[in-house]
This record gives C-alpha cells, sequence and structure tokens, in this order.
C-alpha cells in the first residue's frame, strides 16, 4: 500500500488543490459554526456573566472561580455536578447491558446460517424504528402511561393486583428503570444492526472450519465471533456512554424537568439547562460544558484508538 | 445523481431567495405613527378579546409575536425584542406586551417600559388598586394596565358541604372556614366522613403566598422564609399526615380527577378562569350529557383570606412607534363600559373596571352554570377590594414554584425535611446566581 | 447415525422456535408503544378519565381535526418549517459530508492525515459545548427566527463525513476515478457524476439520518426560534406540557404527539430497507 502511494504520489499533486476546494466548506462552516462558538463558550468559563431580572451581570473575569464553585463540595460533601454525572451514568448502565445483551444474541440469531431465521428485514425494520421516535414525544408518552391515573396503573388496580395507584415517578428505582427501560427500547435495534454488521464482516470461513470440527455454537460465539467482534463492540460501547453522559430530553420531560426524586434523575445536561434558563448564566454554563469537553475527549480517545486500530487493519 | 444535484440547486436558489425576500420587506413609512402594532403575549386568550372587540385604527396592521410561558420562553422572547429595541426596524419593535403577575416587576422596573400616564391612560377611577401597584415600579409610575382581574376564592362542593357542615349556603359556609383554624376543624370533619379537604397539597399555597410580611429575598439579596411560607409548610404537612389531602400537584390527573363526579375533595382554591376554564372539563363538561359530570355541585366563597391569582398586564414597551394607539388599547379595556360588559358576558371574564362588576354583581339573573347559578361576580366584586399586591420580587416564580417541587418530595417521604429545603436551596441557586441561599 | 439426525432436527427446531419467540417479544415490544398511541389517540377526553380498556375510542378523526386546527398550537405550520429545515440540512449535510470524504480520500496533500485526524477527533465533541456560543453569537447578531441558521451549520458534520469516507474506502477503486481523468473529466464532474452515483446508497443512508435527528431535534430551534411562524414541530410538543387550559384534551395531546412523529414513521417505512442495507454496510468497515 505504501509502496503504491509514493509511485502515485507525483501524479496525484497536481490534484491536491481539488481537495483544498472540496474540504473547504466543511470547515468553513466548521469554523464559523461549531469552532468560534467552541472558544467562546471556554472564554466564558472564566467569566462571571449571566442576567438577573433585566440586568447584564458582568462579564467579569474570576479566572478559575466558576470551576471552584462548580467542584465545591455542598455541606454533606458530595458533588453535585459529579452527583449529575453519576446519575447520567448509571442511568446509561441500566439501559446499556440490556441493550448489548440482546443486540448481540439478536446479531448472532440473524446471522447464525444454521437457523437461518425468515422474516428478518420486517423485523429489523420494526426492532430499528423506535430510535427514530422524537424522545420528547416518546417520553410524554410513557408519562401519560405510567401516570398515577393512566392506563397501567388502572389496569393494576382494576385487575386487583393492587390497591391503589403506584406512584412510578415518586421513586428512585421505578424513575431510573423507565429512564433506562426507553434508553434501551431506543436503542438495542441500532446496536443489533452494527453489530450484526461486524459479525457479517468476520471472515466466514472461520466458521465453516468450526463448525467442521464440530463446535457447538456457545464455543463458536465465545471462541470466534466475541473476539474478533470486540473492536466494534468497544466502539458501539463507548459512543453509547458518551450518548449516555449527554442524556437529557427523556429524564428532562419524564420529570418536568425537576429531576425528582430527591435530584435522583438530574443529569448533568439537566444542570447545563438549568444554567442556560432565565438567567442565562454563560458563565456556569461555560465551565460545565468544558468539563463535559474534558470528560467525553478522555472517553472520545478510547474510540478514537479502537477506530485507529481498525483503521490500520 | 443529476436529480439530486438539481434539487440541491433548486433548494439554494430558493433559499437565497428567500433570505433576499427577508431583506426586501417594505421600508417603513416614517409618517407619525407606525403602520405595523406589535404585540408579545404567551397564548391566544388577549388576541381572541382584541380581536373581537377592539377596533383597529384604519391602516394599522397588528402583528402578534406569541411565545408560550413553558419554562422560560416568553420571557427570554421578550427580553431579547426588547433588548434589541433600539436597532429594530420600525415595523419590528415591540408596542405592547403581555405580562403575569409572576414576573411583571422585572418589566415594571425596567427603562424597557414606559409611563402610561404620559401617554393618555389618567382614568384609574374604576381599576382594582392591587392592579395598579402591580403595574407601577418602585417609585409609583404605572407603566401599564390589566385588561382582567383575577381575585380569587375558595370553590367547594355543595354536597360534600351539605354532608359535613350540614349546609351548602355559601354565607354559612364562609362563616364556617373564615380563618386557618376554623378551615382545619373543617377538614378534620370531612375527614371524619370519609372526605378529603382539598385534592392537592399545593391547592391553598397561593393564599398562603398573596399573605406575606416579607419578600422571598431581601434587600441584601438573601433569602428568607416569611412566616406564612412557612405556616404553609406546616398545614401541608399536617394535612398529608392525617390524609386531609393528596401529594399530587395542583395540575395533575389526579388532582382533576377529584373535581370529577366521584370526587371526594371538599373544596378546590382559585379565580374564575380556574373553574370555568380548567376545571370545566374535569366537572365533565363534555359528558355532561351523559350524567356523569359535576357541574352545578359547586358554590364559591371568599375561604380564609382573600387572594388573587393571575391576570395580565399589558405593558407599554419604550421605544415603541405607536404611543397613541398603546393609550387607547389600555383605554379600551379598563375604561370603555361597552366592551368590559362583553367581556363578562361573552367570556366569562372578570374586567378590572368595578363599575360594570358592581353593575353584574347587583344583577339577580347573572350567574355561573357551573356554580349551580351562584352569582359569582358578587363575590368577587367584594373581595377583590381586598387585594394587595406586596413583597414582590422578580424572583417569586422560581421560589415560589421551587419551594412545593422540593417540599413535596418531604410530603412524599422520599426525602427528609433538611434535604428538601437544601434541594430547593441549590435549585434556586443555580437557577437565580444573584440570591444568596444558606449553604445547602 | 439417524438417531443423531434427528436428535439434531428436533434441538434445531426448538432452537428455532426459541429465537422466533425472542424476535417475535423484541418486536411487540417495540410496535406496543406506536398501537397504545394510536388507541389513546382515538378517545375523548372523558372516555380517558374513566378506567383504561382496549377498545376503540371511535374519537380518531374528530381529535385529527381538533388538534389539526388547533390555534395555539399551529402544527400545520410547524410541519412545514421542520420539512424545510430538515429537508435543507439532509441535502447539504450529505453532499458536502462526502465531497469533504472524497477529497480527503482520494488525493494526497501535505494536510491529508492532519485533517483526517483532526476530523476524527473533533467527532466526539459533545454539542452542547459548543451549543453556549453559538446561542450567544446568534443572540449577538439578531440571527434569532432564521431558519437558514439551523441549515447552514449541518454543512460540516464529522459523524457523516467519517460515514462517508468509510463508504468511499470500501466500494470506491481508485482506478475508476484515474480513469475518468483521462477521459478528460473535471474533478468537479468527476465527483457528481460518477463518485457520488457509486455512494447513492450512503447519501440515502445518512439523509434520512440526518433527517430524523433534524426533525427531532430541539435543543437549538427552541432556543432559537421564538416566533409562532417560524417554529419546528419539536417546541410545539415540548409545549404540550404547559398548564395551559387549552390543552386539557387528553385525546387532542396523542395526536400531536402522533402527528409529530408520523412523517418520519413514513418515510421510514418506505425507505426502510435501504436504510437497514446502510446500516449494515456502511457502520463499520467490513
Amino acid at each position: 500500500m505504501a509502496k503504491e502511494n509514493k509511485k502515485k504520489h507525483r501524479r496525484s499533486v497536481s490534484y491536491a488543490k481539488w481537495a483544498y476546494i472540496f474540504i473547504t466548506p466543511f470547515f468553513i462552516s466548521y469554523i464559523l459554526f461549531t469552532l468560534i462558538p467552541q472558544f467562546l463558550t471556554i472564554y466564558n468559563s472564566f467569566f462571571e456573566n449571566y442576567r438577573n431580572g433585566l440586568e447584564q451581570i458582568g462579564p467579569n473575569f474570576v479566572g478559575l472561580g466558576n470551576y471552584i464553585q462548580l467542584l465545591t463540595p455542598d455541606k454533606n460533601g458530595t458533588i453535585d455536578f459529579l452527583r449529575y454525572l453519576g446519575n447520567s451514568l448509571s442511568m446509561w448502565i441500566v439501559g446499556a447491558i440490556p441493550q448489548f445483551l440482546v443486540a448481540l444474541l439478536l446479531a448472532v440469531l440473524f446471522t447464525s446460517s444454521r437457523l437461518n431465521l425468515k422474516g428478518q428485514g420486517l423485523a429489523k425494520t420494526i426492532i430499528y424504528m423506535p430510535n427514530l421516535i422524537m424522545a420528547s414525544a416518546f417520553s410524554m408518552l410513557v408519562f401519560s402511561l405510567f401516570s398515577n391515573v393512566g392506563p397501567i396503573n388502572k389496569l393494576l388496580v382494576s385487575s386487583g393486583i393492587l390497591e391503589k395507584s403506584f406512584e412510578f415517578f415518586a421513586y428512585k428505582i421505578p424513575v431510573r428503570t423507565i429512564i433506562a427501560f426507553m434508553n434501551f427500547i431506543m436503542w438495542f435495534g441500532n446496536t443489533t444492526i452494527v453489530l450484526m454488521a461486524g459479525i457479517m464482516g468476520i471472515d466466514q470461513s472461520l466458521f465453516e472450519s468450526a463448525n467442521l470440527d464440530g463446535a457447538n455454537s456457545i464455543h463458536v460465539f465465545f471462541d470466534i465471533t466475541l473476539p474478533l467482534l470486540m473492536p466494534i463492540l468497544s466502539y458501539a460501547l463507548i459512543t453509547s456512554m458518551i450518548g449516555g453522559i449527554q442524556m437529557f430530553d427523556i429524564p428532562q420531560v419524564i420529570s418536568n424537568g425537576k429531576g425528582t426524586p430527591n435530584m435522583t434523575s438530574t443529569t448533568v445536561i439537566m444542570m447545563l439547562n438549568n444554567y442556560l434558563g432565565i438567567s442565562k448564566n454563560y458563565g456556569m454554563s461555560g465551565a460545565l460544558s468544558v468539563m463535559l469537553f474534558v470528560i467525553t475527549g478522555i472517553l472520545g480517545m478510547f474510540v478514537y484508538r479502537s477506530l485507529a486500530k481498525q483503521y490500520k487493519d | 445523481m443529476k436529480k439530486l444535484l438539481s434539487i440541491l440547486l433548486a433548494l439554494l436558489m430558493v433559499l437565497s431567495l428567500a433570505a433576499c425576500g427577508q431583506k426586501e420587506e417594505p421600508a417603513p413609512v416614517e409618517e407619525g405613527e407606525g403602520k405595523v402594532f406589535h404585540i408579545y403575549a404567551w397564548n391566544e386568550e388577549f388576541k381572541g378579546f382584541f380581536e373581537k372587540y377592539y377596533t383597529v385604527p384604519e391602516g394599522i396592521e397588528v402583528v402578534w409575536t406569541i411565545v408560550p410561558n413553558e419554562g422560560t420562553q416568553y420571557q427570554d422572547a421578550l427580553d431579547l425584542a426588547l433588548m434589541n429595541q433600539d436597532s429594530a426596524s420600525a415595523d419590528d419593535k415591540v408596542d405592547m406586551f403581555l405580562a403575569e403577575a409572576d414576573y411583571i416587576l422585572k418589566y415594571t422596573n425596567s427603562p424597557y417600559t414606559q409611563d402610561v400616564k404620559a401617554l393618555g391612560v389618567t382614568d384609574f377611577s374604576n381599576t382594582y388598586p392591587y392592579t395598579v401597584e402591580a403595574a407601577s415600579d418602585a417609585s409609583g409610575v404605572v407603566k401599564g394596565v390589566s385588561f382582567q382581574c383575577c381575585p380569587a376564592g375558595m370553590i367547594y362542593r355543595r354536597s360534600i358541604a351539605l354532608d359535613v357542615l350540614g349546609t351548602d349556603d355559601p354565607a354559612e359556609v364562609q362563616a364556617a372556614v373564615a380563618d386557618w383554624d376554623k378551615y382545619r376543624e373543617v377538614a378534620a370533619k370531612a375527614a371524619e366522613k370519609g372526605y378529603i379537604m382539598t385534592a392537592s397539597y399545593a391547592e391553598d399555597y397561593r393564599v398562603f403566598s398573596n399573605n406575606t410580611s416579607s419578600p422571598w429575598v431581601d434587600a441584601n439579596n438573601n433569602l428568607q422564609i416569611d412566616g406564612a411560607i412557612q405556616a404553609w409548610m406546616d398545614q401541608a404537612e399536617d394535612f398529608v399526615a392525617k390524609g386531609y389531602t393528596l401529594t399530587s400537584g395542583v395540575w395533575d390527573a389526579e388532582t382533576t380527577e377529584q373535581a370529577a363526579k366521584d370526587g371526594k375533595a371538599f373544596c378546590f382554591f382559585g379565580p374564575a378562569w380556574y373553574y370555568n376554564f380548567c376545571m370545566g372539563p374535569a366537572f365533565g363538561a363534555d359528558a355532561e350529557a351523559a350524567g356523569t359530570d359535576s357541574i352545578g355541585d359547586w358554590g364559591l366563597v371568599d375561604g380564609p383570606q382573600a387572594f388573587f391569582w393571575g391576570g395580565t398586564w399589558l405593558l407599554a414597551a419604550t421605544g415603541s412607534d405607536n404611543p397613541t394607539m398603546v393609550a387607547d388599547v389600555m383605554n379600551a379595556f379598563i375604561n370603555d363600559e361597552e366592551l368590559c360588559t362583553n367581556l363578562i358576558k361573552n367570556e366569562a371574564q372578570f374586567t378590572n373596571n368595578q363599575a360594570v362588576n358592581n353593575k353584574f354583581a347587583a344583577d339577580p339573573e347573572f350567574g355561573n352554570r357551573y356554580l349551580g347559578g351562584q352569582n359569582d361576580t358578587a363575590v368577587f366584586a367584594a373581595g377583590a377590594k381586598n387585594i394587595k399586591f406586596q413583597n414582590q420580587t422578580i424572583y417569586d416564580q422560581g421560589c415560589n414554584e421551587g419551594l412545593q417541587n422540593a417540599f413535596v418530595e418531604y410530603l412524599k417521604g422520599t426525602v427528609t425535611k433538611e434535604e428538601a429545603m437544601n434541594n430547593f436551596y441549590k435549585a434556586l441557586k443555580e437557577k437565580y446566581p444573584a440570591i444568596n441561599v444558606p449553604e445547602a | 447415525m439417524k438417531n443423531s439426525n434427528k436428535k439434531a432436527r428436533i434441538s434445531l427446531i426448538i432452537s428455532r422456535i426459541l429465537a422466533y419467540g425472542f424476535v417475535f417479544l423484541l418486536c411487540f415490544l417495540c410496535l406496543f408503544c406506536f398501537i397504545l398511541l394510536i388507541l389513546m389517540a382515538s378517545k375523548s377526553n372523558s372516555q380517558m378519565q374513566g378506567a383504561f380498556n382496549f377498545r376503540w375510542g371511535g374519537h380518531f378523526m374528530e381529535n385529527l381535526k381538533n388538534a389539526w386546527n388547533d390555534f395555539s398550537i399551529n402544527i400545520p405550520v410547524g410541519m412545514v418549517n421542520s420539512f424545510i429545515v430538515a429537508m435543507s440540512s439532509a441535502l447539504i449535510t450529505t453532499y458536502f459530508s462526502a465531497l469533504t470524504a472524497y477529497g480527503v480520500h482520494v488525493y494526497n496533500f501535505r494536510l491529508k492525515n492532519v485533517i483526517f485526524t483532526f476530523i476524527m477527533a473533533i467527532m466526539m465533541i459533545p454539542s452542547q459545548v459548543s451549543a453556549v456560543g453559538f446561542i450567544q453569537l446568534a443572540y449577538k447578531f439578531g440571527l434569532t427566527n432564521k431558519l437558514w441558521l439551523l441549515i447552514v451549520p449541518s454543512i460540516a458534520a464529522p459523524v457523516v463525513f467519517f460515514y462517508m469516507k468509510q463508504y468511499l474506502e470500501s466500494v470506491l477503486p481508485l482506478e475508476m476515478v484515474e480513469a475518468a481523468r483521462i477521459d478528460g473529466s473535471n474533478e468537479f464532474r468527476i465527483f457528481n457524476e460518477i463518485v457520488l452515483p457509486i455512494m447513492k446508497p450512503a447519501v440515502a443512508v445518512q439523509m434520512i439520518f440526518s433527517f430524523v435527528s433534524s426533525w427531532n431535534n430541539y435543543f437549538m430551534p427552541a432556543l432559537l426560534l421564538t416566533k409562532e411562524k417560524y417554529k419546528t414541530v419539536p417546541i410545539m410538543i415540548a409545549n404540550l406540557r404547559s398548564a395551559d387550559y387549552s390543552k386539557f384534551d387528553q385525546g387532542k395531546v396523542f395526536m400531536f404527539i402522533l402527528l409529530a412523529i408520523l412523517p418520519v414513521m413514513i418515510v421510514y417505512t418506505i425507505l426502510s430497507k435501504s436504510i437497514i442495507k446502510g446500516v449494515t454496510s456502511g457502520s463499520v468497515k467490513g
């Protein structure tokens, strides 16, 4: 490959200007609409800058003041930013475990030549569908279903399972489970298809020779499929985790922006949303964004590495 | 692929045309007053009344910008427009905007609103004093008027009152709930008979918060909890513990369900719009034919303390290019008898014109079908004079909502009282960096 | 021998039954919400107050009429706006991402690796990081209530770029480009007439994805669009939570939700085959 490139090199040089022409719109747009705003966000994070009523306070330079405020523990020793991050992550993980297990199983079932399942096209169409729904609309729907006077409670009561309505949204475990479950429903189809692509990309002769050796499907899965699927699986996992950190729409609508009960469904982006709300606190929201940027940046590096590895192979 | 390209090109052309089109809007005619009257509002209510009952002067186009109240959307949009008022083209300038009691102070105490007396709104003899107080800045300059007045009362269920108190007569019911101690006694009696006093822990919140003796935030920006607010917290705690009320919010379906045919709640608290428009569906307005409604089973009294809820103020924006029309609209909605009569008769409003209200209050034929024909205007006309608009701050909306949201978690038993208060302080600090809250 | 064959067949049948059952269960779970939504949209407000049942309410058309003609939530206007934004974003994001990917893939130039690494690196930056600054700038330059401001930034979409690059790598033989050059085509024509058609499946997939994400986008539009005539559907849906008395008709609320997701569902049902194929072929390097 490298040799070939060298040979071509001289000829391609005359075309280099085209490369720059082709990528220019992308970069102009990126710089104008993403990069400059990003720098502005970072710049903001060092200033006190908010609105009190209609009165603009600042911008006054405060150095790391906003970061310090963000990371100062309260009198009980908890740092809210980290607590909300923990909320996001634990809601993510409760959804991600079934998401990935089910997706793996489905991907294996769909690609199994032994089972040779029919109607796959339809099934894939259906399981992918929830990924396309407006998250806020979906949340509205689920909220109405589980509310105290919603159909689920009415069914439970009228069938005699419960004596009176159970308040799903007042307790930590049901709320988090519902949010996690919604994430699961919305994303398992997507993961299934990504993992299927990965499995189909594995050299089929490996499976054939394993079959000839008489290996059973469980062995084939753990000895061949899983190891070879690892790069894609880890890529999917980390991108899903980054998505989890950015969780917003579902808990926002489910808890009506309150993060109830006891702030256990408050996510980091909901905190950001509060800062950006009535007081337009560009300082604190800037600092919060930068912290998010650092955290996702670290996670992103893992993604990048797994991608780069794949890219090299 | 050529198709795709041509679509793309066509689209770009359309976009650029659209962009040009925006620039080429007709230039404003700079003769006297502007040709466009621009109003900001958060819903269609006032727009409906305006279009029906106000005659727009010849040659003027009325443009509405309607942004829902949800979250802070309306205020965000309005703030943005007001702050850019100077650079906006004449037709884009805000002439008049609507505001609610919860945040009116933010605008009256700013340079973005102007003195309406200077514009020609001078006759306030018929308006209720609190509506003028609310529209005035700290030094007493009036910046707008209220077109509707929202005195509120206690809406009790006649059948339950008959069972609990042995009477459903408004005067006797009022005597039974004349102050909070008596009110609590009634709650205990109602509970004995298997009823609940209110359907929401926060149903009576506004009665307390309207009667505070100190503002939420003092002159040094320190948060303070008024005695009235503390009294509400104590009562809510007591009521929930004893099963006199529910832990659902005022707007939750669980609460409105209690206003339906089989509801168990003794009373609700609210102004005319609350029962006419919000509880109407709960009473069963659409199920009336089937007989599954509670219409007519309700009565209205002042309740333990006078209070108001809601109301819509019209404020005059600084920099308006239609000052004459601003004044004319305001005068029409407070002083035009025919207009005010229409608002009461056709729209079930309680107007900000005492003379017109009193006329209906004295009319024995006038009544509300939800209230079994009781003349609600008479109840409100008497109560409205006692309403005070005091101890307001620009943070009230956040404080009132924040406290209820945090405190109900304690009432439900999911957090301790201390945790509930800490959550309240933290949420407040996130929303309003300027307030000093106790260390949470 | 026969016996073990039989056993294998039985075990195959059992595994098939289990597999079908499992897949069916998941499909049911996914469809259940939609069925319920349609069912709820057919009920009148008072039907919903009583005990829940799975019967058809019979007020579907009435709710549709009420929702469509509701004067505070102008859903037809919202759908037109959403469509303009979503369609334009989908077109330009796929075209320019493909163009950029092609530029990086085919040509050798000094910054090639730097640029590729850079785009890979920025792919993971959460959009919220730039949101704060973006909003501030938009307000400062008076660019609120401009639909194009929601469209033009989609020219730069690192994730779409990455997908296109992956796709090009697996399908585009460089010889083809060389051959076209020998024929005397200029570079733009090569891209538009030879490369783009080859990329059709990838373009189709990314178009629907960007269409959907733009259609569902709430965070930015809610902060930028304040005037009624420019509002998009998600903003209107979010407003359903406000305690405004005109929204107390639950049947209408469910109808709004249904209307909000319907266009995407229709587009998806029509294109689902190529979408699934596209996700499969392009999501990872085969």
